[in-house]
Formats: C-alpha cells, sequence, structure tokens
C-alpha cells in the first residue's frame, strides 16, 4: 500500500498535497525531454541531491529506490501512485544529474522483428 | 530479482528489459478498463493533466482560477512475458475531449484494440480513425454484452467500412482467456506483415 493510510483517511480522498507540490510547481521537464511511458530507466549509483538539494525529496528517493533494477516510467508511477507526469518531472531530474539513466532498447516506434514477435507470441500463448 | 541470460531467445543482446505497448481503444463505457483489469498483475496508473481550452465551459473553473490541471485515470496493464519481454497496455480515455492525451499514451505502439460494443458501433469511429491515419495495425474486439445481439463480424466490417486485413474478434472482456486471445489475433497479424516486409528484404 503507497503512503500512509489510516482509519481517519479513506484511499479515495486523494493527496492532501497538492500533485504537483512535489515538483516545486513545474509542470514540464527542465531539460524539455518528455519520457515515454515505456522508457527504461535504470539507476547508476550516484547520490541524489549533490548537484541540486532540491532534487532530494522524499519523492526523488522513493523513485530512486525502484530504478534499483531496470523499471519503465510507467511502473514508476504505478508504484508510487503519483501521477505519471510528476513522475517524469521527477525522474528528469534524476536523469539530468546522473542518478538514473535512460535505457533506450529500440528507436521508438519501430517494429520488433519477427523473432520477438514470436517470442511474444510464445508468451501470450503460455499465459 | 535475477535475469538469467538466454541465448536461445535472441530478443536483447544484454539482460535489457525490452517493453512494448498496445494500446485498447473504444467508446466511453464499453470495457477498456474491464479488459486491461483482467489480465494485468497490477494497479491502474493516474495522470495529472493540463487543461486543456477544449475544456473551458465543460470543467468548471468558476472559483478555482488557479486550476490548471485535472486528473485522468488512465488504464494500465502489464503482462510479463519471459524473463525480459514485457507487453503493458493503456487505454485511451474513451471521452473525446481527453483526445490530446492520445497522441502521448499510442506514441511508439506495437499495435491497438479497438473495443466495440454491436449496439454503439458508431463509438469506436473515432479510435479507428484514429489507428488508421497513425498506422498503427489494430484488431477489433467486439464485447459480448450478455444482452447484446449477435452480428457476423463481416456485417461490422462493412459498418465499420474496414480492410480485410483487419482482424475481428469476439471477446469476454471479463475473461482473461479471452483478452488473451484477442492479444494473440493481434500479435499475429502484425507478425504476418512483418514476416512479409522480412522476406521483401531477404
Amino acid at each position: 500500500m503507497a503512503g500512509g493510510y489510516n482509519k481517519f483517511q479513506r484511499r479515495n480522498v486523494g493527496p492532501v498535497v497538492r500533485p504537483y507540490a512535489v515538483t516545486g510547481g513545474r509542470t514540464t521537464p527542465r531539460s524539455g525531454e518528455t519520457l515515454d511511458f515505456i522508457d527504461v530507466v535504470v539507476s547508476t549509483g550516484e547520490t541524489i541531491g549533490v548537484v541540486n538539494p532540491a532534487h532530494d525529496t522524499p519523492e526523488h528517493r522513493k523513485i530512486l529506490r525502484m530504478c534499483d533494477r531496470q523499471t519503465t516510467v510507467a511502473d514508476v508511477g504505478s508504484a508510487t501512485q503519483l501521477p505519471i507526469g510528476v513522475v517524469r518531472i521527477l525522474l528528469g531530474d534524476l536523469i539530468e544529474q546522473g542518478s538514473v539513466t535512460l535505457v533506450r532498447s529500440r528507436p521508438a516506434g519501430s517494429r520488433p522483428s519477427t523473432k520477438v514477435l514470436q517470442e511474444i507470441l510464445n508468451g501470450l500463448r503460455a499465459l | 530479482m535475477a535475469y538469467a541470460h538466454s541465448d536461445t531467445t535472441g530478443v536483447a543482446s544484454e539482460d535489457l528489459l525490452t517493453p512494448f505497448k498496445i494500446v485498447i481503444g473504444g467508446g466511453f463505457g464499453v470495457g477498456k478498463t474491464t479488459l486491461v483489469s483482467s489480465i494485468s498483475e497490477v494497479r491502474p496508473l493516474s495522470t495529472e493533466e493540463t487543461l486543456s481550452t477544449a475544456s473551458i465551459g465543460v470543467d468548471s473553473l468558476a472559483g478555482v482560477s488557479g486550476k490548471r490541471t485535472t486528473t485522468v485515470a488512465l488504464d494500465y496493464g502489464r503482462l510479463t512475458l519471459g524473463n525480459q519481454v514485457t507487453l503493458y497496455l493503456f487505454g485511451l480515455p474513451g471521452q473525446e475531449r481527453f483526445s490530446f492525451l492520445w497522441d502521448q499514451v499510442a506514441y511508439g505502439a506495437l499495435g491497438a484494440v479497438v473495443m466495440a460494443d454491436v449496439r454503439r458501433l458508431d463509438d469506436c469511429f473515432a479510435s479507428v480513425n484514429y489507428f488508421e491515419k497513425m498506422g498503427l495495425t489494430f484488431a477489433i474486439a467486439l464485447n459480448c454484452f450478455d444482452e447484446a445481439p449477435m452480428y457476423d463480424p463481416e456485417e461490422v466490417r462493412a459498418a465499420l467500412d474496414l480492410d480485410p486485413d483487419v482482424p475481428i474478434v469476439m471477446c469476454d472482456a471479463r475473461e482473461s482467456r479471452s483478452v488473451r486471445d484477442v492479444l494473440i489475433t493481434l500479435v499475429e497479424t502484425i507478425y504476418a506483415s512483418q514476416y512479409r516486409a522480412e522476406s521483401r528484404w531477404a
């Protein structure tokens, strides 16, 4: 369960703090590059907050912990329950200061080979 | 979790996570959320979106002039297939006024599923047009609502003016096996066209 919900709070009341408060009011990543939902990210082992102490918030740390192994932007959003727009900005901070790196497995929009498609089919059939 | 190295799959040279995106389109209330949640391993995503001028008059901002964003829940599902390959399902918000999100969601997708309800076929025109224009391979999933009349898929094809190579599948969005079969049909269609493309190059 993400966040601490006690018996006085119902899960569906939403966050107490408005979502973009954790980004300091920013609604676009500083680099201007928008991460795709399924871009893969992984941590580099670099500590956070060295370059910019403002990028050392509990949310940044939470996201960084999730990047210990390869994960996608969408998975970070799902696990942290932060809106995807917020996740993209915070991940952008971490990428900018070198704590996280973006792993692009293939050019966006390019079609996978029949070999890969066959593996997807095998996986689906085995479900 | 440790990733075992596999030489036989040939998917990625290193232990690289390889995600693929499949988008689910269709009208409001056609069963996209049901479809995604019946097969997914994870919980939904929320997105906080900038209110566009299109929402003026729809979303009343009286007294909250500082509010520039709104929360849109996004259907999101994940299917881990083997060591590295993961399928991500994203539902396109059904309401026309959220269509500004579609480009973001559909960017770089492998393929799409359009959910249709035979009683309200016109609701899926917007998604069909969108994917056709984008050049994205898609399959039509006719959600078999209990009370809905049955139609011959060819009648649906004619009604939607679809190309002969667009597959039409009957589907019960509540059944994970049924949803899986839709995805298999879609990937088989993509495979067939990729196979043709590869043999042209060979």
